[in-house]
This record gives structure tokens, sequence and C-alpha cells, in this order.
């Protein structure tokens, strides 16, 4: 391990390499793309919750001038698409929700393919709906799909994936514990909202290979899915090639691949034409897929010391019409469930339902924060049961390095102590403890999140090349994809630092399948720390090609060579030095000269969790805690976040810049989760379609954030780096409600915690009625 | 795409004159920021625009025979920033400041807020407790109406397709008075009130016993209205947060709050009752502190 004092560019606040870029409108995006003969793709949705159709008329459509094509689901082979082969890209038979893809149009602009689907007329019969996950399992319930995958016929809407963990012995753990809570809480739908709305442009070549410009978050794994898609389509064996274009936030929207994406392919390859895909904003909360909505029973209970004696969780999870990543959750949710806090009796089940309303995806966090919002809340009333302060009872049964947890993940470093103490401190919680002010409040939620990606495909690798010019400068060849994080200045400064050039030296080149080696994508708050550690692999390689190189021309051993600012110097006397371009030059230009590449593949030691879902899913683990303040206004129910303090165990703060950054807007997402956002379903249809009824919070809500950075450096990272994507939105919601709680002495269940809720819990507790 | 003609009459006469032309298959259009957002939203139903943004002439605020003039093409920023307006009618600059974001208050105008009339507009309330009247103009000539006759549904007013609102007429009051205004929202910009309160009180010389007082809201009917019953019961009697609470609750009886995705009644009431008092209050001590000068 370096020391600190030598990193030069490790550890510095740089900034964003493309910030300037996007600030200067010069970033492409997927709108900004265009083709020559393209065409423009349009949606049918179905204005039907739960129907047979009939009959579709595209007649009027067709007759367009201008609509090169109307696709419906009579016109194309049935190609079965999501992980659950559960949907289709142009429905058949029946639509389930409202944002059923019934028909699809491509024309010569956008304004006429609107018209034209304006123009397509759909028969139904409507069905019995139902919208309550836990109606949809009753008996008698509207099937919602009458077959599965297979064909087989289904009896009811829960879902063929049932999540169940068991560590330990949560009857026993319950029977010996001197106190036992339980409670129920609930989640409701939150959108993504990315700023740059979804698209995507597909063309074929003459010979049937597909290039997808795309925004994924997943190329390799997409390019796996269009090409089961094309083998439908007739084109087996045909190539597909993911291009990325600026991607205008991810979030997890991105993580999955999506209907618009293969009907654009269905429409392109009807016309032999380019074809682009655009979502307005509407169609952006309407036919993208939001967090996982979840509905928890939990029980906790604790001995006469405090110590946690087990934890007994039992979910509903409202599935929607059709299956994407949002029923894997669970798995994610796993992880707080079992191994927050020192517990050693863990039960958890969840079941997924079809119901007639919205499918839902990963969302920051994989559902981690709303397993949290459960955990956290519930640790807050154990403590009170107990009669132990919230703080003491944390630390009473905070994590420890070196600890296995209940599900077998096996801990190395852990700062969780230290980021709670800091919290603690920073908020001031023994002076608040004794001299507690009126309708002010405190509160706490920790997390714990994995720090080293996670292995929840065959792969967690991360392919990087590198190659270096006559000049000195560096390309860097990867497979992970930007979505704003960083990843191209984390990249630059760890390959600087490890070749021994300046991170201006850097050049990062991503974005195409057919250029950069493999990589699973950007998710699990993984893509600093494997491409960092990818970047530490190459760079090795590389600069031991160069010292190479330089021996015989400075006639010193390699092995007493170093690099560093451009230069290849002796190590015994620094004065003797070669400049890097020179050496590379002298090497190129040559009989028989060369030039250097370096590859590396780097696939962390995540274990996948096996068929009772154990096993070390990540080889470093984030810790962080969160602590507020609040002053919660008694007569209107309104909240204001005095105080915001964040700490996380980053292992060590690549780029202390970035990581604020992250952490910033981290407790933006989970406070406009925990206080304002929520799509609203009525009876399936969205209710609030634009960003006047979605409350994302403004600049003027801003929080007084105050990240704490605890750096307990991890073996396992680059330069000891853990993950930082997705944990500082985990506690947020817990740590308030926890607060209100503390201020005013009620307790919200069901997010988002609003005024009406909290004003109603406030006149029932006065004893008053509404 | 459904096209339109844009016009950019130089004179308030041209102006007149088109709206005379074209009759309803003309909209008026100023600062645009309710107009193309309805535009994209609904498709327009008018043939013709009329931009209003070349009669600078109406973009103006000033004080003269006890009264305060605002031209009708003022922006909701020019309000935000004139030290007159905080002076003389300090409930509609607690509204101009909450309103939207900076970029839409440099555009946006108040007569378009007003003509526009949903039940949420900002400015509404605090002119209507202000005691304001607006000037119509049409080729046949101007008239006064007193702003709380302006309304008449949710998007409707009684101003005729010919007619344009040039001015508000907004009368200063000779003895001690103040004013403050309440939005209640889920953020603190980009939003639209769940409810709104303002509240204009005038004070005899003891500064403690109310002369007249003014009580108006938003989003508590179809349309922006004043709570008259609860006005009167303020009327000659010394002010107190005792006395406030029933005003509250007067006030309140007075309304038609309903439930939608933006709030439920219930909570709509509630605020109204707490700020009614939480307004009056501030109000009076706005007046102790010897606002307005």
């Amino acid at each position: 391990m370096t020391r600190d004092r030598e990193l030069r560019y490790v550890g510095r606040p740089i900034p964003k390499m493309d910030a300037a870029q996007k600030v200067a409108g010069r970033a492409q995006y997927i709108q900004d793309l265009k083709k020559p003969g393209m065409l423009h793709g349009a949606i049918k949705y179905s204005d039907q919750v739960h129907a047979r159709i009939l009959s579709i008329d595209a007649s009027r459509a067709r007759k367009l001038p201008g609509v090169k094509a109307v696709l419906t689901g009579d016109d194309i082979p049935l190609i079965p698409i999501g992980f659950m082969k559960d949907n289709l890209a142009l429905k058949k038979g029946k639509v389930r929700q409202y944002r059923d893809e019934v028909a699809a149009v491509a024309a010569i602009n956008s304004e006429i393919a609107r018209e034209a689907v304006d123009l397509i007329q759909v028969e139904y019969e409507p069905l019995p709906a139902v919208f309550d996950p836990e109606e949809a399992l009753l008996p008698g319930a509207p099937l919602i799909h009458e077959t599965d995958a297979k064909g087989g016929p289904n009896k009811s809407n829960r879902l063929k994936l049932p999540w169940n963990l068991v560590c330990g012995d949560v009857d026993a753990g319950r029977a010996a514990s001197t106190h036992v809570v339980e409670d129920r809480f609930s989640t409701t739908w939150v959108a993504h909202c990315c700023l740059g709305a979804s698209g995507c442009l597909a063309e074929f070549d003459l010979s049937g290979n597909l290039t997808m410009h795309s925004i994924t978050q997943i190329p390799y794994l997409a390019q796996n899915d269009f090409g089961a898609f094309l083998a439908g389509l007739g084109l087996e064996g045909k190539n597909v090639r993911i291009l990325s274009t600026t991607i205008g936030g991810g979030f997890g929207s991105k993580l999955d691949t999506h209907v618009y994406e293969f009907i654009a392919i269905l429409l392109a390859h009807k016309t032999n034409k380019p074809v682009r895909m655009i979502f307005s904003r509407e169609e952006e909360f309407l036919a993208q897929a939001p967090r996982q909505p979840t509905r928890i029973r939990i029980a906790q209970g604790c001995d006469q010391y405090g110590r946690l004696t087990f934890r007994d969780v039992d979910m509903i999870l409202d599935n929607g019409a059709y299956t994407s990543w949002g029923a894997t959750t669970p798995s994610v949710m796993m992880v707080p469930i079992s191994s927050l806090y020192r517990v050693p009796n863990v039960r958890y089940k969840a079941t997924c339902v079809y119901t007639n309303n919205l499918y839902s995806q990963a969302m920051r966090g994989y559902g981690n924060p709303q397993a949290t919002f459960a955990i956290e809340s519930i640790t807050d009333q154990l403590a009170e049961a107990a009669g132990i302060d919230p703080l003491e009872f944390r630390l009473l049964n905070v994590n420890q390095p070196g600890e296995i947890t209940p599900q077998r993940f096996r801990v190395t470093t852990c700062g969780l102590r230290e980021c709670i103490e800091g919290v603690a401190d920073k908020l001031g919680w023994a002076e608040h403890r004794k001299n507690p002010k009126k309708a002010r409040g405190f509160g706490l939620g920790s997390l714990i999140h994995v720090g080293g990606g996670a292995r929840v495909y065959k792969s967690d690798g991360h392919g990087m090349i590198m190659r270096v010019d006559d000049f000195g400068k560096v390309t860097v060849i990867t497979g992970g994809v930007e979505i704003g994080q960083g990843l191209e200045t984390i990249i630059a400064q760890v390959t600087a630092e490890c070749v021994g050039v300046l991170p201006e030296d850097i050049t990062v080149v991503k974005g195409d399948t057919s250029i950069c080696p493999w990589d699973v994508g950007t998710h699990a708050s993984r893509a600093a720390f494997v491409s960092g550690n990818a970047a530490l692999a190459a760079g090795a390689k590389l600069k031991r090609k160069i010292l190479e190189l330089a021996g015989p021309m400075m006639r010193v051993d390699p092995k007493d060579l170093d690099l560093r600012d451009r230069m290849v110097f002796s190590t015994y006397d620094p004065e003797e030095a070669m400049p890097l371009d020179k050496v590379l030059r002298k090497a190129h230009f040559t009989a028989q000269g060369t030039v250097l590449t370096a590859e590396h593949f780097y696939d962390p030691p995540n274990e996948m969790l096996d068929k009772e879902f154990k096993g070390n899913l990540s080889c470093s683990y984030a810790y962080g805690a969160t602590g507020v303040e609040v002053e919660v206004d008694e007569e209107t129910g309104q909240v204001e976040i005095l105080k915001y303090i964040a700490a996380h165990d980053v292992g060590r703060a690549l780029n202390p810049l970035l990581l604020k950054g992250q952490v910033y807007g981290a407790a933006l997402m989970g406070t406009g989760m925990a206080l304002t956002e929520q799509l609203v379903l009525k009876d399936g249809k969205v209710q609030n379609d634009n960003f006047l009824d979605y409350k994302i919070l403004t600049a003027l809500d801003a929080l007084p954030v105050e990240p704490i950075l605890v750096e307990p450096v991890d073996e396992a990272g680059p330069y000891g780096a853990k993950g930082v994507g997705e944990p500082g939105c985990v506690p947020v919601a817990p740590a308030i409600a926890n607060a209100i709680y503390d201020a005013v002495g009620v307790r919200i269940r069901d997010l988002p915690i609003t005024p009406e809720k909290i004003l109603a819990g406030l006149k029932k507790k006065r004893g008053g009625t509404l | 795409m459904k096209t339109f003609q844009y016009l950019r009459p130089a004179s308030l006469a041209e102006a007149l004159d088109l709206l005379a032309r074209h009759g309803p298959a003309a909209r008026l259009v100023a600062g645009g920021t309710d107009v193309m957002v309805d535009f994209k939203k609904n498709g327009l139903e008018a043939d013709i625009l009329v931009s209003l943004r070349r009669l600078t002439d109406l973009r103006y605020i000033r004080e003269g025979n006890g009264q305060v003039h605002i031209g009708g093409l003022t922006t909701l920023r020019d309000l935000e920033r004139s030290s007159l307006v905080a002076r003389r009618i300090p409930g509609l600059a607690d509204a101009a400041r909450v309103m939207a974001s900076v970029q839409i208050r440099n555009v946006a105008t108040v007569a378009g807020n007003i003509c526009n009339a949903a039940p949420s507009a900002d400015t509404a309330p605090p002119l209507l407790a202000a005691g304001t009247q607006v000037r119509l103009v049409s080729p046949a000539g101007s008239r006064d109406i007193p702003l709380d006759q302006f309304f008449t549904g949710p998007r409707k007013t009684i101003r005729r397709p010919d007619e344009i609102l040039t001015e508000f007429v907004v009368p200063i009051p000779s003895g001690p008075y103040s004013q403050a205004f309440w939005k209640h929202a889920r953020r603190k910009a980009m939003d639209l009130a769940m409810v709104s309160v303002a509240v204009h009180l005038e004070l005899e010389d003891d500064l403690v016993t109310c002369r007249q007082a003014r009580i108006a809201h938003g989003v508590a009917a179809p349309t922006p209205i004043r709570t008259p019953e609860a006005e009167e019961r303020l009327k000659g009697k010394k002010i107190t947060p005792e006395l406030l609470e029933g005003i509250g609750e007067a006030s309140c009886e007075e309304t038609l709050c309903r439930d939608s995705i933006r709030g439920q009644a219930w909570y709509r009431e509630e605020i109204i009752r707490v700020m009614v008092r939480r307004m009056a209050l501030r109000a009076l001590e706005r007046c102790r502190m010897g606002r307005p000068a």
C-alpha cells in the first residue's frame, strides 16, 4: 500500500473531466443524435388497465403521409422479453397496464409519428383488475398472467420467485428476548427523474447487423438481450454493437433493457432505416419503471442489555404487470436485513405479486433504502422499549471489522462506529439529550451496502486496455459506463498515479462494445472500485513494459528505474533520467520497433449467493450513518431539516470533490424519497406525470449537508477505496422519521412523510379527530 | 402539429384593433409562462397569438393620488424588486418572492397571472386583500372593476375577448396598515400553492384596534376569494391572538376547500385557520415596526 504523502493525484479534489463539455452544452445526448434518413418512432399505449384486445385498426395511421411503418402485436414474431420472459415488445391478446405498448409507428418526423399514433383505434373488452398486492393474492383475484413463460397455467398472481433467508433460529431468538417490537412499514413508487429522458437509435446494416445507440448502464448485458431478440426475428448470430451517447442520469433506470428499445429495433428492422425513439417527460413518468414499492412487517428483539437477539422481516412487493429488476431487489434488501448491526438470528421472506400497476426496477440502493427504512425505524422503537438512548443502542450492536455476518459476509474493514460517533458529535447529540428544544428532534440512520462490487451475475468483471503513444499520452479503453458519477476522472487519476504520468495525459475511451472489453455494468456502486483495480493492474503492466524498454537505453537495470511525472529515472540517482516520450519514440522508431499496450480483466473475489441466499456477496462492505436535526411545525406538520450530517466509510476518498458530490446528490434524492416524492397511482393510472405534481426537491430546498469521510483503507480496493454511489440515499428516510418522532412523538410508517400525515398523527396523539 | 399566427402589435391601440378584428380566434400572450404550457399540454384553441411584449409602456409601478398604479405587463420580478411594492403592498411582495423561479419571474407578468385566473394564482390573494381595482380597456373605452368581482370561475373572468387588462390600481390607506401573505406548498420553489392566505390590516392610531381588514385565499374555492364575514368580525376589535383564532375559523367557514391530488380539504382548512392568525400577527408586527412608512 502506497503511503498518502506519496500519492500525487489519488485523493485530490480534481473536477470532473467532462463537466465543462456538459456545462457548455457540447456533450452529445441521445436527443442530439441524428442519422441520414432517420425515422422517428412513437408508441401507442393502452387506454385500458386490464382488457382483452379485440381488434386494432391502424389503417388510418398507415395512410397518413410521412408514416413509414405501423406495427402491432399481430405483425411481429412472439419474442418474450424481460428476465422472467413475461413481457412482449408489442402486446398481443391483452393489456395489463395503462403503460402497455399496443402499437408503434415510424414516421419522417416525430409530429407525424404522434399524429399517427392517435389515429390507431383499439377495441378492448375490459377485464376486472386488481391494484392491491395483498388482494391480488386472494383466491379468485383476477389473474394478470394466465400462463407462465413456459406456457404452464398460473394458479395465482404470486411470482414463482421466492425469497427466503433463514439464519440461526429466529423463534429461539424471540423467546430469549427481553424486549420485542413489531410494526409495519410501507414505501411507494419513486421515479428516477433523470434530467435526460430515455431514448435510443437503432440501425441495421445491409447484412442485418444491429447498431444500437444507447444510454444503457449495462452495454454488454444489453448486447446479449438484443442478440436474443434478433434471433427471434430470424437474425440469429448477427452482430450487435452498442454505442453509448452521453447519459443524462442513470440511478438504476438503465439497468434493464426496455420495451421502447425493442420497439425501436422492430421499427428499424421493418423500415430498414435508422429509427430514433425519444421519450417525452410524461412518458418518462408513465412508461419507465420506478423504484420497487414495499409493504413490510418487521419484528426485532433484544436482551436485557440491549443486544439484538433476532430480526424477522416479511415483505409483499407489488410487482406490477410485468417483471423487471424490482422483483430482484430482495437480493440486496437482504444485506441490511441480515447484516446491519450484529443480529444472530434473521428471517426474511419476500413475496412478489403481479398487479395491474406499473412494474418497477432498480433504483439507487436496489431495495436497500426501503429495507433500511423499516430496520432503522424499528431499531429506534426497540431502543425506546428497552429504555436505551438510540445512539447508545446502535453503538452496542455496531458491526465490527473482521466479523462474519449471519448471511456469511466476511467483513474486512468497518468504519460504522466512527461514522455513528462522528455524526452524533457533529449533531451535538449529548447536549440535545440534556436540553431538548421544543419541536426539535434528532434522528439517526445507519447503513451497510456492498462496497466492492457484488456478484449478481456470473461475472462481476471489468475489462480494460491501456496504450501509450509516442508522446507519452495514455489511452484507457474501458468497458465501464459513465453515468455522471465521474468514472472517467477516477480512471484518469488512478492511471496517472500508477503509471507515472499526469491526469491530463489520459484519454478515456468508452461506450463501444466493439472496442471496449467486457464489463457487467454500472451498478452496485462498483464502477470506481472495479475500474480502479483494473487500472492499477493494467497500469502496473504498462509501467513495467516502459521501464524494460528504458533500461537498456539508460544502461540501468529496469528494477532500479521508476517513472513519475512523465520522467523515467534511476531510483539511486534521480538525476539520471530520460523523458518518457523520448523512451517511447526511441523504442518505436527503430527497426522492429515496438509500441506499448497492456490489458487487464479484473473480477473481484466476490461470491454469488448460494441456494440459501448466503455467501460473501462483496469483498468489501461500505458503511455509513446519517444524522439530522429537524424542526416540526406542530400546527402545519411541516418539517424543516436544520442539520444534515452524512458520514461514510469510503475506504479512501479517491477524489473528495466527486465523492462529496455523490453524498450531496444522494442526500437530496433520499430526502425527496422521505418527504415529498411519490408517483400517485389511482386504479393503476399515474396521476402526476410531470415535475409540477411529482415533487423532486429544488435548489431552494437544498439541505445543509455536512459530509464526514471515514477512511479505513481497505486492502481490496484501489488505493483502499470502497464504492459510494448508492449508500448516501440508503438511511435518509429513517433518520428523518426518527428525528420527527424525537421532535413531536409521531412515528410515520408510510413514505413519503407528508405534513398531512404528521399533523394527523399529532391530532390523534392529542386525542382529537380530523 | 398545430400551427398558429404570431402577431406582435407595437401599441395598445394596435393590439386592441387586432383583438377586435380576430375575435375569439385570437389569444393574448404576455410572458407566455401559462399560455405556452397550456399549448404544449392541451394544444392551443386559438389560431392567433397576440403578443403584448412590445407594449413596454404597460410595464411600470408608480405612486400617485394616494394609489399605487401597476402596469399589466409588469413582471413578477419587477414586483419582487420594487421598494415601492415592498413598502406599500408588502403582501404582494411576499407573493412575488415565492412564485415559480427567478427565470420564470423574469418574464411572467402580473396581468398574465390574474387573467389566467387559476385558483392558485399567487398574486391574486394579496391584490384582493389590498382592495385592488383592475382597468380593462377595449376599443369602446375603459372600465374599472374591483378585483373581487373579476374572477367568475376556474380560468374564467369577466374580461371580454376584446379587452386588455392594462393596470392595477391599489389604494393606499391613510392610517397605519400592513399586510402579509403565506403560500403553503410542498417545496420552496417551482410549486403551486396547496392553499394561500393574504391578510390586510388597517389599524387605529393605537396600533391595536382594527379599523378595517381584508382576508383573501387562493385554492380555497373555484376562484381566489375574500372572506368578508371574517373581515367584518375583525372590524373595531382589539387584535389579540385569541381573537384571531376565531377569525381563522370564521374565514375557513367561508371557503369551499376540496380534495385533489395536491392536497386534502381538511388539511387546507387547517392551514387557513393557522395562517390567517399567523399572517394577521405578522401584518400587525410589520405595522408596529413602522412598515409601511
